[in-house]
């Protein structure tokens, strides 16, 4: 279990980073949490890693006029302690024990997660149920993805070989906003059988704004539209979310694998589609 | 009992010393085989099947030979001359199996090494490994026991008959008859899936060539030095004197490294042919693939019981899929027949009978695994028992109390002819029915609606530190039921004790210090514990089978007061009175009320050093050597007792409480024993909830990684409860039991009693471990679509 060789180089800037990239056959290493076991299992074997870690403009989390913007090499540990992400987007603390081990916590990076795609990640769900603006930059200048167009399959991004991705955008949402998140794990720092996350906005008791997104049922993190619309509109209670829950599961073809089947996670997709909304509701009513 | 007395007032027996070991161990100061670095030290790696069963039609070495930094690419025609691995057995119906040290003609299972590469390092070896090609011609596979077992399945052994390789009776009684005579009958098909050891250091080998001398030592990551000595030695025509096997730290085994690999034969013979050192580590995906596996059983069994509730008879089948190679040296019949020997249990059923058979498989070799066949026997009768208890009315306790062995009833011999001896299986029940609180949990499950809730119970008994009267494997041609041990105090006055075993976690550093300390009258930090060096003892075989305390403790104890008869004699000399009126204790040497006292540095002086002070013929070495075979064995018992909550929506398993009452004799050190149980406990519940490997409808493995294949963290392991019974002591020197195994073997059983009950108003019952929520909910699926069909 050891890696194929590869060339090393570690640039100090981002300018330097985009040309290391120009290369046949680069790969960025951010934390390794993910690439380093790809690597050792020789399924990826890059001729040339670029390590982004000594990159410091790649680090700041900062406020702006309309929402927070979070450097690539936030950690996951550094994004769950944030005074600025707890306190605008108190969902990502709420989410971030459920990654790994604290170790891996420690090294992984949010950039890495989502770049890796793994469809049952945490962050992917997060970054398309906070409408998350993905910004990526290359040799010929950057340019910016929402994170719902951003994952493409299993492992795969909208993004190219030469490409790193410098932040992520978190637009502020509304006051009167209630967030949660919840997922069903086999062990404590499991990818996660099926992961849920919620948001609710209500005014005047009534559901204004909703988004249903979950992790681990299909190839990427998936938005239950058809559940959302549904409920925008309605009296914002407990009664409106059973009345619709029966939307999350509708057409839904959740993966079957090793770890559990179909059946069993199109119930778990049910239970905790109602234990989010319930929980995200009662967080914007109080 | 004369021991009893010996130890009225212990010192260090009983007493919850820090491990000796720890400080080495955890300030990375332990010295494992793959920290030994020498000069010219070359690396293997190898190429392994990843065909379940094929026909090597060619391989491809020329670019892996041409890379620079490689030393030399074989395959099996170069190991022509070392006789394949074979396990001999006197079991009737036994058919032996014989492995190449690397695949030959065959590979019979994916893992099984193909190709062996030697390399200045292992990134080499592996750049080499993947620059070559093997063109294999796939055979047809039965992937499973049940499909292999059917006569016209494909045979994995062209030479054998079939793939059934072993095959037993049992019979005791006439149980056809007291089944059809019995009030209450109840049936059950159980089975358990494949496991495999999980250590936390990887299979490791290193042999070391020593040109000056012409020796060779494997320092190897083994628990049984001794087994590999002599076979390795056989194999390849080594003397014991110029090849030896070390252990050094050890980083668990779990059963795992407790047979002979082919690994570690091939890096003997490179390093003789090559005259240089080669090392071999497996990496974590070698290890699951290619260490020894366990627990894949099915067992069909049927319990008859009678109008009072008491067992008349039980009866079983029982298939175990042992693999593609019985292994040496206990052979496949191992398991599958433990299960068979021990499937009575710790309860009084005058009929019994069982049939046992093992089929090959194109799947890694199975071998030991804490418990050894126990966990399914256990797992297969308490489920019955329950089923019984639910049939009859009973609670589940009380129709265990009234079939457990009584405590006048001892010795009692089971059907399958295993004899238990008083030990304290009422006790162990009583112990655990108190510690669980019954009427609290019934009401707990009538009024929660969140969750469901259950508890389970599992007693059992096994037989631990196996004397030679009986083979530790069935019919296997060597005697694992000695040990011998050298006690010996140094000109320096400084205690030596050496044993044959080898500690791989058990803390035999530490307890067989306590021992020798308290029998000669040191502390225990002064008495040096060396083990695990076949160059140091005549004979041995290492740690398994529950084994260590018992014999290892007991020759301890032995040599040690031969030693202390020396000692005493040697002062008496010197005080001028009789060796009786001596008395040792703290490192002195003393006659009580008197000023004659000296320290065991100042003895050792005069007998060794000191010409003058005592007459030549006094002048005794202080060293004793004795043999201990404890000839039947020691009766260790528990009762187990799990709560678990289920939550209805997700299905999701916690288990709440865990209780074990144990009775292993005297306990040497209750730190060390409780850690034992705790681990052994940890792996049941990963046999219960979590572990299990799988592998496709090809006899590919699909759980070849540990994001695959769960074993149980500190998260799913609640805080675990033990209650230490110590009933009337075994007959053995202090009086020990061994209990190594036991977590590992109540477990399973009191788990998925448990998660039955938790499940009892849906009528579904836990027949096949790991259950998983997944697995709960496809039974509960499954349960309430004939409900509606009904
Ligand atoms: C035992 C274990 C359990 C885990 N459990 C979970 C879990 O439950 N949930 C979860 O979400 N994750 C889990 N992970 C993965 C972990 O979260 C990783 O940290 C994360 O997936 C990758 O982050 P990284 O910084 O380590 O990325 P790396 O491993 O360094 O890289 C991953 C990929 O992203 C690319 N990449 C990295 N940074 C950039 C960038 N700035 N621009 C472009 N491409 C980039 C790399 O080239 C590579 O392809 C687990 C990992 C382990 C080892």
């Amino acid at each position: 279990m050891k890696p194929a060789p590869f060339e090393y180089v570690r640039p100090d800037t981002l300018d330097a980073a985009v040309q290391a990239l120009n290369h046949e056959d680069a790969r960025i290493i951010a934390g390794g949490q993910s690439l380093v076991p790809m690597m050792n299992f020789r399924l990826v074997q890059p001729e040339r890693l670029v390590d982004i870690n000594r990159i410091e403009a790649l680090t700041p989390i900062v406020q702006t006029d309309t929402g927070v913007r979070v450097g690539a090499l936030t950690r996951h540990v550094e994004a769950e302690y944030h005074p600025l992400l707890r306190e605008h987007f108190p969902i990502i603390s709420e989410a971030m024990p459920y990654v790994a081990h604290l170790a891996i916590r420690n090294r992984g990076t949010i950039a890495g997660s989502l770049c890796h795609a793994d469809p049952s990640a945490e962050w992917p769900l997060l970054a398309i149920l906070l409408n998350g603006e993905i910004e990526i930059l290359g040799g010929s200048g950057s340019r910016t993805v929402p994170a719902e167009e951003f994952f493409m399959a299993p492992l795969t991004t909208d993004i190219a070989e030469t490409e790193l991705v410098t932040g992520v955008f978190f637009p502020s949402p509304p006051a009167s906003c209630g967030m949660a998140f919840d997922e069903v794990s086999w062990r404590a720092g499991d990818f996660a059988i099926v992961a849920a996350g919620a948001l609710v906005y209500i005014e005047k008791n009534r559901f204004v704004n909703v988004r249903l997104v979950l992790g681990g049922v299909f190839d990427t993190p998936i938005r239950i539209t058809a559940l959302e619309e549904a409920l925008v509109g309605q009296s914002a209670n407990q009664d409106a979310i059973e009345a619709v829950l029966s939307l999350t599961t509708k057409d839904l073809e959740p993966n079957d694998d090793l770890h559990a089947s179909a059946e069993y996670r199109l119930s778990l997709v049910h239970v905790l589609a109602r234990r989010v909304l319930t929980c995200a509701l009662e967080r914007a009513s109080s | 009992m004369t021991d009893a007395i010996a130890y009225a007032r212990p010192k260090y027996i009983g007493k919850s010393i820090q491990r000796l070991e720890d400080s080495r161990l955890l300030t990375g100061r332990g010295r494992y085989a793959a920290d030994f670095q020498v000069p010219r030290m070359a690396h293997l790696a190898f190429v392994r099947s990843d065909q379940a069963y094929a026909r090597i039609c060619q391989i491809e070495t020329h670019d892996a030979k041409e890379l620079p930094g490689v030393i030399g690419i074989f395959t099996a025609s170069d190991f022509a001359h070392i006789p394949e691995i074979t396990a001999p057995s006197k079991m009737l119906n036994y058919h032996p199996t014989f492995c190449p040290v690397l695949a030959r003609d065959f590979v019979r299972y994916v893992g099984e090494p193909v190709v062996a590469i030697l390399a200045e390092d292992r990134y080499v070896g592996e750049d080499a490994a993947a620059l070559i090609e093997i063109e294999y011609d796939p055979r047809d596979v039965a992937v499973t026991a049940r499909e292999a077992s059917s006569p016209n399945a494909p045979k994995l052994h062209d030479s054998l008959g079939s793939n059934t390789i072993f095959s037993r009776q049992f019979a005791a009684g006439d149980c056809v008859k007291a089944i059809s005579d019995a009030v209450h009958v109840v049936s059950g098909q159980f089975c358990m899936t494949r496991k495999t050891s999980v250590s936390i250091e990887p299979r490791a080998y290193m042999a070391e060539f020593e040109p000056q001398k012409d020796t060779l030592t494997l320092h190897s990551a083994t628990n049984i030095p001794g087994i590999v000595r002599d076979e390795i030695g056989r194999l390849l025509g080594l003397s014991g004197n110029k090849f030896r096997v070390v252990t050094c730290d050890v980083g668990g085994s779990f059963g795992g490294k407790g047979s002979l690999y082919p690994e570690e034969i091939i890096v003997c013979d490179l390093a003789l042919r090559l005259e240089r050192s080669i090392k071999y580590v497996a990496d974590r995906m070698e290890d699951i693939l290619s260490s020894s596996q366990a627990f894949e059983e099915e067992v069909a069994a049927t319990l008859a019981v009678d109008e009072n509730g008491h067992f008349t008879a039980l009866k079983a089948d029982i298939l175990g899929d042992i693999g593609a190679y019985s292994i040496y040296p206990w052979t496949a019949a191992l398991e599958p027949v433990q299960v068979a020997s021990f499937l009575p249990g710790p309860y009084r059923i005058p009929h019994y009978t069982a049939t046992v058979r093992g089929i090959c498989t194109p799947k890694p070799p199975t071998g030991p695994y804490r418990g050894v066949g126990r966990p399914m026997a256990v797992f297969a009768l308490e489920r019955l028992v329950d089923k019984a208890a639910f049939t009859l009315g009973l609670s589940p306790t009380e129709l265990r109390r009234r079939n457990l062995v009584g405590t006048e009833e001892f010795p009692h011999r089971i059907g399958s002819g295993i004899i238990w001896n008083r030990s304290g299986f009422h006790e162990c029940l009583n112990a655990a029915e108190e510690a669980v609180d019954l009427p609290s949990i019934q009401a707990e499950k009538t009024s929660r609606k969140d969750k469901w809730v259950g508890v389970g119970f599992a007693s059992y008994a096994e037989l631990t530190g196996i004397g030679s009267r009986i083979a530790v494997a069935p019919g296997m041609p060597m005697n694992t039921g000695a040990e011998t041990a050298t006690i010996r105090i140094d000109a320096t006055g400084a205690v030596s004790a050496v044993f044959a075993m080898s500690s791989h976690g058990q803390s035999l550093e530490t307890t067989l210090a306590q021992i020798v300390a308290e029998e000669l009258g040191v502390l225990p930090e002064d008495v040096n514990v060396i083990q695990g060096d076949t160059s140091l003892t005549p004979h041995g075989t290492g740690t398994y089978a529950s084994r260590s305390a018992v014999i290892g403790g007991g020759v301890a104890v032995k040599a040690t007061r031969g030693l202390l008869v020396k000692v005493k004699r040697v002062a008496a000399t010197l005080f001028g009175v009789s060796p009786s009126d001596i008395q040792t204790g703290d490192g002195n040497i003393f006659v009580p009320n008197t000023n004659f006292a000296i320290n065991f540095a100042e003895i050792a002086r005069l007998v060794y050093s000191d010409m003058s002070t005592l007459p030549q013929e006094a002048r005794e070495t202080l060293e004793f050597q004795a043999t201990y075979d404890p000839i039947v064995g020691t009766t260790t018992s528990a009762t187990h007792a799990a709560v678990v909550e289920i939550d209805p929506e997700t299905l999701l398993i916690k288990l709440r409480r865990h209780f074990v009452a144990e009775d292993c004799g005297r306990l040497i050190n209750p730190l060390v024993v409780n850690g034992q149980v705790h681990g052994g406990v940890a792996q049941g519940i990963g046999a219960a909830l979590l572990e299990e490997l799988k592998f496709d409808d090809a006899g590919q493995p699909i759980t070849a990684t540990l994001a695959d294949y769960l074993v149980p963290t500190s998260a799913e392991v609640p805080d675990l409860e033990v209650a230490h019974i110590e009933t009337e002591l075994p007959d053995s020197p202090g009086g020990f039991r061994g209990m190594g195994e036991g977590g590992t073997i109540g477990a399973p059983a009191a788990i998925a009693n448990a998660v039955t009950d938790a499940l009892s108003q849906l009528g579904i019952e836990v027949n096949s471990l790991p259950i998983t929520p997944s697995k709960l909910h496809a039974l509960i699926a499954a349960a309430t679509k004939q409900d509606r069909q009904e």
